[in-house]
């Protein structure tokens, strides 16, 4: 058991789908050879099938506190990380000459869903779910693996893989009900999110975090009453885990996202929310109703000019607080090491 | 099992070296690791309804030149392309003490590992003190060479005799004991789910 633990919290009424938090992740961890369809951060629409394509129906997790057995991804349910024709595109000098990806069939991008979604127009709706290790307080990677090569840091609860230990043998992957867990084919490790703890542990918050332009997520210790994790998760309560359902406790929470309002038969606007709430349940659990209803009501004290510290909170106007102790600049840290 | 005393080992790096003919062998009867052994929940559940280690025999022939010794393994077993896993033999030997093989060896009697897997050039060597703590072993002169004919794997494991600080000892006139585990990969096993050869066999080098 960690003596404390590091969580997330990702409002999805802010997430625009833009995938910086995406981008920032590949950048800094997984740009290496055999990590090319690793995205240990993906960002997908929803409803959909998410990344990888049917994690939801690949097992894993625990039922009653007992493993359940899980499948392992194939490498095609991740995406293809596509290359394209730029040089001919761009440069050959033909006109109308489109892009398009290379190497025969395309097969699935990461997020094939992309703006899918659901519904028929004037009610079709979609939001984004922004995905990472969910550094579960009861890993079932980690109780999984023989060679006890996964790791909870006692000190915050990051859940890392020793890639000197690990053999490769992918129990890990099969018992993540997240899916949340790669394999490197050519150094036969299995890699994952690793909640950027090398800058974790200097006070800085994770890349995905301190990118993102919508101000989407919250960094912080959960038993920190000051901070916004342990408000939202805690005092609020309006922010869930994802599929509490399968048991391993995830780390991650997510605001659920209040939708438009549904047009009637008559074109009127009636009241009832887009998204249908059982998809919401079906999500983030029974206790999603409540938080819904609780975020309308202080929205709908915002608007009428009255204080909401929920509001104020979630719509993060001090941008650095939301990263709880975490709020060194990156760049400090540089500078740490220059003159150290 | 007599490993048997012969001119020069390098006619004998082959599997399919003439040599080997005149080697008289045996078979090693195998079992599939117990599940009860297995060292997580999760590997207990997920293969509890699924048949593993369904190899039962694997052909074993010894021969030794007084400094290097060959071992030839042959089982019905090639995994079809595509496997996620790759098919896989390891020969153990006791490097002090009296470990058990079922339990991998303990923390004061380690167990000295040569792993050979259809997806690497050579030999891996191991050193295990337990289930699941297999770490890299000594560094020591020793080499395979494979090849599959239809479904059957033939395998040379070749080690120099002698014995050092955690390689096991493996010398001439003397007797030590060997155990041994097989891995179909196309039945996706690996790590504890495997055949395994039970208990020890006794291993006696010619003079």
């Amino acid at each position: 058991m960690s003596k404390r633990q590091v969580a997330m919290v990702m409002d999805l009424n802010k997430c625009i789908g833009c995938q910086t938090c995406t981008v920032a992740c590949k950048r800094l961890w997984t740009r290496e050879e055999g990590m090319s369809h690793m995205l240990w951060n993906t960002v997908n629409s929803q409803p959909g099938r998410g990344t990888p394509h049917g994690y939801e129906d690949m097992g894993g997790g625990f039922k009653d506190g007992v493993a359940q057995p899980g499948r392992r991804p194939a490498l095609a349910d991740y995406g293809k990380a596509w290359e394209f024709n730029y040089e001919e595109a761009f440069f050959g000098g033909a006109a109308n000459t489109p892009l398009i990806p290379q190497g025969g069939d395309p097969g699935e991008g990461p997020n094939h869903d992309e703006d899918v979604g659901a519904g028929e127009y004037p009610n079709s709706y979609f939001f984004y779910l922004p995905r990472i290790c969910n550094h579960c307080t009861h890993p079932a990677c980690l109780e999984a693996c023989p060679r006890r090569a996964i790791e909870k840091r006692e000190e915050d609860g990051i859940v890392l893989i020793d890639e000197d230990r690990c053999s490769g043998y992918r129990f890990c992957q099969e018992a993540c009900p997240y899916k949340k867990i790669y394999y490197n084919e050519l150094r036969g490790v299995a890699q994952k999110c690793i909640f950027c703890f090398p800058r974790i542990d200097r006070g800085v918050t994770t890349a995905c975090s301190r990118q993102c332009p919508g101000r989407v997520r919250f960094v912080g210790y959960l038993d920190d009453p000051a901070g916004p994790i342990h408000k939202l998760v805690h005092q609020y309560q309006v922010a869930l885990p994802l599929h509490a359902e399968y048991g391993t406790q995830p780390n991650v929470f997510y605001v659920p996202p209040i939708s438009p309002e549904r047009y009637g038969a008559d074109g009127v606007a009636n009241g009832e929310m887009r998204i249908p709430l059982e998809y919401l349940e079906y999500l983030f659990g029974k206790r999603v109703h409540q938080a819904l209803a609780l975020l309308i009501d202080e929205r709908e004290k915002n608007r009428k000019g009255e204080k909401s510290e929920l509001m104020d909170l979630l719509i993060a106007r001090d941008w650095i607080k939301m990263f709880g102790p975490f709020d060194r600049h990156p760049r400090s840290i540089e500078q740490v090491q220059a003159t150290a | 099992m007599i490993s048997h005393r012969i001119a020069a080992i390098a006619d004998y790096l082959s599997p399919v070296a003439a040599g080997w003919r005149d080697v008289s062998g045996e078979q090693v009867p195998l079992m599939p690791a117990p599940l009860a052994m297995q060292p997580t929940e999760y590997v207990r559940k997920s293969w509890e309804r699924k048949p593993y280690g369904q190899i039962r025999a694997l052909g074993v022939a010894s021969v030794h030149d007084g400094r290097a010794c060959a071992i030839r393994l042959s089982w019905s077993g090639v995994a079809a392309a595509g496997s996620d896993f790759p098919d896989a033999v390891a020969l153990a030997l006791p490097v002090r003490g009296s470990p058990a093989l079922a339990l991998m060896g303990a923390a004061d009697a380690p167990i000295h590992i040569l792993r050979w897997q259809s997806n690497r050039e050579g030999l891996r060597s191991l050193l295990a003190t337990g289930i699941g703590s297999s770490r890299p072993g000594p560094e020591i002169e020793c080499g395979a060479s494979a090849q599959a004919d239809g479904s059957t794997w033939q395998i040379v494991v070749t080690r120099v005799l002698g014995a050092a600080e955690d390689a096991a000892p493996l010398l001439a006139g003397n007797r030590t004991r060997i155990g041994f585990a097989v891995w179909q990969g196309g039945n996706d096993e690996r790590a504890g789910i495997k055949a395994f050869s039970i208990d020890w066999q006794d291993l006696i080098l010619d003079a």
